[in-house]
């Protein structure tokens, strides 16, 4: 610890779980002790995790250099309990007192003085600086990070990809910072105050430059934002009750099918691993709809989004069908629009399972395995499910059924044949209400309607793997389709 | 630097909890029923719970658990009610 005499810099600072606070209403109440942390500094969270043992009696003030939410959060994660303030870039008070180092611990007398620092963690120095026994266990010393603000010294500019992180404006993976000129190129010239309502659940309104504005942090090139726009118009018709999906615990999210010539010219990857990484606009479209509900919408995972466990599609999923390889009419053209309009059309559901037969010789047979992967669907004995599952079916498969003639109608009609069961054999565990009711020998369904399969073709020409996207249950989501307009 | 926000700042702002006075009696509390499995036996069990504690209750169900209850059903808890205890379920 070294002791100095000094004046200290005035500031005025917001609390994470109050009105912002100056430091001459801090020592209003006498000496005090500021300390300087962040949350990327493991000794950081040493240090807080000790402090916080350590509070009573001590008037410990905490300053983080992080947005309140992160702050709130660092302070949950480390359980000190006494006032923590909140530092925006450009990190002004740390500056002015000249913390190059986190933790740094000031301690501040009643006169406004600097009488002591501690910097890094010190628990001999920290137990002079707060007079007290600080407990033996874990390291005696460690040394600290740089504080934020260096960053920037060192870099020439604040990076601005950890900002957004700062700001809270990520899924968790790295961002394009929507400067002006990114999202005013995404908006084309169309107007960036057109709205298109407000998204569940915080209601955020969905004016066109915020929705540009998640479209660049997604990485989107301007060329997809008309598709990006239509998957939001979707996502807000009250049929896909994007408030029940975006709050649930189940794990489900919005799926995004694109039909229509655009396919092929923004390059959207209907193909190989159609559903997999590796295509910009499948993964950066689909990650765009994906933040408009999280940051203009307020569904945060952990926060208004409850998702148990939530899958790993909720970043993002999108992907294009394989019309060329598909013996039907495309799913927009199933749905009511023209086979030359680019369309997309969202669907709640959550993680695709694989099925895999390379065996089945006959139409029925097929037909049987693909509908028979959905049986356990939900949960195993809930039948029947009145939700739309999607089934993604591979071109071998889609071409099996194209040479014996079925129609899209046939084999959503041998499906659905196919998949019964006694309800005496279902009355275990999670079960409907249909079925505790039903007589033993009752045949029931997997589904209360063919309609509820969905059935659209992709994937690679060489494989027998289709699949299917489980359902978002209970909360009468619908699939919507909306055309994309180019024109400004 | 200078970025387009995503967010509108009117979903920020945070929501304080009503004051708790802590005495039920005399008060009017409205039972919303949210319409998921087993949200009424768990009302039914509050519901005797706030009687014994000399409330008065009233009971009304949302249209459908998955999406927000409708204006008229905000617009009756409000008429009906001092108070409200919503029903989860599962």
């Amino acid at each position: 610890m070294t002791a100095m005499h000094a004046a200290v810099p005035g500031f005025t600072l917001p609390r994470i779980d109050g009105p912002p606070v100056s430091l001459d209403e801090l020592l209003h109440d006498g000496p005090l002790v500021l300390v300087f942390a962040h949350a990327d500094c493991p000794t950081s969270a040493l240090t807080l995790r000790r402090l916080a043992r350590l509070e009573h009696g001590s008037r410990l003030v905490y300053i983080f250099e992080e947005a309140p939410e992160n702050a709130a959060r660092l302070a949950r994660r480390t359980g000190v309990a006494a006032t923590v303030l909140a530092e925006t870039p450009p990190y002004e008070v740390s500056r002015a007192y000249a913390v190059e180092t986190v933790p740094t611990a000031i301690r501040i007398d009643g006169e406004g003085g600097i009488v002591g620092t501690v910097v890094g963690w010190d628990a001999d120095g920290y137990g002079t600086l707060l007079d007290a026994v600080v407990p033996d266990g874990g390291p005696r010393r460690k040394p600290g990070c740089g504080a934020r603000w260096t960053y920037e010294a060192a870099a020439g500019g604040l990076d601005d990809l950890e900002d957004m992180f700062e700001r809270g404006w990520t899924d968790g993976l790295p961002v394009v910072p929507p400067t002006p000129e990114r999202v005013e190129a995404m908006l084309g010239g169309r107007d960036p105050t057109l709205s298109h309502g407000p998204v569940p659940p915080a209601h955020g309104e969905a004016t066109l430059q915020r929705v540009a504005a998640c479209a660049v942090l997604a990485g989107c090139r301007p060329a997809y934002f008309p598709l990006v726009v239509a998957a939001v118009e979707a996502a807000l018709d009250p049929g896909f009750n994007a408030h029940g999906v975006a709050v649930t615990t189940q794990p489900a999210g919005p799926i995004v099918v694109v039909n229509g010539p655009a396919r092929e010219t923004l390059g959207l990857n209907s193909g190989m691993g159609a559903l997999g990484p590796g295509t910009r606009a499948n993964a950066t479209i689909g990650r765009a709809l994906r933040l408009v509900l999280a940051l203009t919408g307020g569904a945060r995972p952990g926060g208004l989004d409850r998702a148990t466990l939530g899958n790993p599609g909720k970043l993002s999923c999108c992907f294009a069908e394989n019309e060329e390889a598909s013996p039907w009419e495309p799913l927009h053209v199933e749905r009511g629009f023209d086979p030359e309009a680019t369309a997309v059309t969202v669907v709640a559901g959550d993680a695709p399972l694989s099925i895999s037969d390379h065996r089945s010789r006959t139409p029925d047979e097929l037909a049987a395995t693909l509908a028979w992967a959905a049986a356990g669907q939900w949960s195993p004995f809930w039948w029947p499910m009145d939700d739309t599952s999607l089934f993604v079916i591979c071109p071998e498969h889609a071409a099996l059924f194209a040479a014996a003639g079925w129609s899209k109608a046939r084999l959503r009609a041998a499906m659905f044949d196919a998949v019964q069961r006694p309800a005496g054999e279902l009355r275990r565990g999670e079960t409907t209400p249909f079925v505790k009711e039903a007589p033993d020998d009752t045949a029931v369904h997997k589904w209360t309607d063919p309609e509820r399969i969905v059935l659209v073709v992709a994937g690679g020409d060489a494989g027998r793997f289709s699949a299917v996207f489980g359902p978002c249950d209970g909360m009468k989501a619908v699939p919507v389709t909306r055309e994309v307009r180019w024109s400004t | 630097m200078e970025y387009v926000s995503p967010i509108d700042d009117r979903t920020q702002d945070a929501v304080a909890f009503a004051a708790r006075d802590g005495d039920l009696s005399g008060k009017r509390v409205v039972l919303v029923d949210i319409t998921k499995a087993r949200s009424a036996e768990f009302l039914d069990r509050v519901d005797v719970l706030l009687r014994e504690r000399g409330a008065e209750t009233f009971r009304i169900a949302k249209e459908i658990f998955s999406r927000p209850a409708s204006r008229e059903v905000i617009e009756e808890v409000a008429i009906h009610g001092d108070l409200a205890v919503e029903g989860l379920a599962d």
